[in-house]
C-alpha cells in the first residue's frame, strides 16, 4: 500500500534547541552584590572571612580579596551561592584590577605526579603547588589600592579589625532574622 | 486594670496587629475584652481591639466617650500626645530595640567591640581597687 502523504522535505526539520552551552549563559548577579561590598564567606577554606568583591568574572563567579594582609583571603574565585552580602559598602571605583586576572588565571594547575619508575619511587618529588610571581605580583597591587580606600574612611581602624575578624553565629542569633 | 467608668480616656500603644508600635487613643469601651481605639494623628483608624493587643500609657487626654475621630485629633494634638509618648520609657525602650533588630554586620561588629574595650576598663579598675585595699 502507498504512502497517503508525501512529505517536501527529505529530512524533517528539527524542533529548535533552546539549550545553551556554559559560557553561553546568562550571569545574573544578586543585588545586594555591588563592587566594593564586603561578603562573609561561608564555605571553602576561608569560611568566615569578611572579603572584599571586586567583580564578577564572565563565568559568573565573583572576585574576591581579603585583603591578603588582613585576613589570609587572596584574589580568589568564589560562587555567590556561598556568600553573605552585607551591607557595608566601599568605594571601589578607582581600583584597577589587572588585565590578566580573569577565569583562565584561576584554572586549576595539574600538578605532575610522580610515575613509578624503576628504583626511583622515593627519589621523585611530589610537585606541590607554589604561588606564581605573577600572582603575588597582582595581590600586592590591588590590595595596596583596597587598603588605600580604606585608609581614607574616618572608621579605618574598625574596618581593618572588621575585615580581620572571622564571621559565627552565637547563641540567640539566627540568619533569617538577621540584618547583614 | 481598665477602668470602666472613667471619663477621661488614656492613649496606648498598639503592640500586636497591623499597627504594631502606633499610639492610639481609647475612646471607649465595647466589652470585658476589647476596646474601641482611634488614632487620627498616627494613622490608626478608628477600630475595635483586643485589650491584650494593646499596652497603656500614661497620657490622658480630655475627651467625651465615644467622641468623633475629628475631636480626638483636635485634643491630642492640643495635648502633645506624640511628643509626650516619645519622651516616654516605653517609646525609648521599644525604639532601641527596633534599631539593634536593624544592626547590620559592621554594626554589630562595633557593638562588640565597643562592649569589649569597656569591659576590660572596667575590670582593671576594679581589680586595681581591689589589690589597694
Amino acid at each position: 500500500r502507498l504512502p497517503r502523504f508525501y512529505p517536501t522535505e527529505d529530512k524533517p526539520r528539527k524542533l529548535k534547541n533552546y539549550q545553551k552551552s556554559f559560557s553561553q549563559h546568562k550571569r545574573r548577579l544578586r543585588a545586594s552584590i555591588t563592587p566594593g561590598t564586603v561578603l562573609i564567606l561561608l564555605a571553602g577554606r576561608h569560611k568566615g572571612k569578611r572579603v572584599v568583591f571586586l567583580r564578577q568574572l564572565n563565568s559568573g563567579l565573583l572576585l574576591v580579596t581579603g585583603p591578603y594582609h588582613l585576613n589570609g583571603c587572596p584574589l580568589r574565585r568564589i560562587n555567590q551561592k556561598y556568600v553573605i552580602a552585607t551591607k557595608t559598602k566601599l568605594d571601589i571605583k578607582g581600583v584597577k584590577v589587572p588585565d590578566r586576572v580573569n577565569d583562565e588565571y584561576f584554572r586549576r594547575q595539574k600538578l605532575r605526579k610522580p610515575k613509578h619508575t624503576e628504583g626511583d619511587i622515593f627519589n621523585t618529588k611530589k610537585e606541590v603547588y607554589s604561588v606564581s610571581d605573577e600572582r603575588k605580583e597582582d595581590q600586592t597591587a590591588v590590595d595596596r589600592q583596597v587598603l588605600d580606600v580604606i585608609r581614607k574612611l574616618p572608621e579605618k581602624k574598625l574596618l581593618f579589625g572588621y575585615l580581620g575578624a572571622l564571621f559565627s553565629l552565637s547563641n540567640n542569633q539566627f540568619p533569617h532574622k538577621m540584618v547583614f | 486594670a481598665v477602668v470602666s467608668t472613667q471619663s477621661g480616656h488614656y492613649g496606648r500603644d498598639i503592640r500586636l496587629g497591623d499597627y504594631a508600635g502606633k499610639l492610639c487613643v481609647i475612646v471607649d469601651l465595647v466589652d470585658q475584652k476589647h476596646l474601641l481605639v482611634d488614632g487620627p494623628t498616627t494613622g490608626v483608624p478608628r477600630t475595635v481591639v483586643r485589650i491584650n493587643q494593646v499596652s497603656i500609657t500614661d497620657i490622658k487626654i480630655d475627651i467625651p466617650r465615644g467622641c468623633k475621630s475629628k475631636k480626638v485629633r483636635v485634643e491630642s494634638e492640643k495635648a502633645e500626645v506624640t511628643s509626650k509618648f516619645q519622651n516616654s520609657g516605653l517609646f525609648k525602650k521599644a525604639e532601641a530595640k527596633r534599631s539593634k533588630a536593624a544592626m547590620d554586620d559592621f554594626g554589630r561588629f562595633k557593638a562588640r567591640v565597643a562592649k569589649v574595650s569597656r569591659n576590660r576598663k572596667i575590670r582593671s579598675t576594679v581589680r586595681k581597687l581591689k589589690k589597694s585595699s
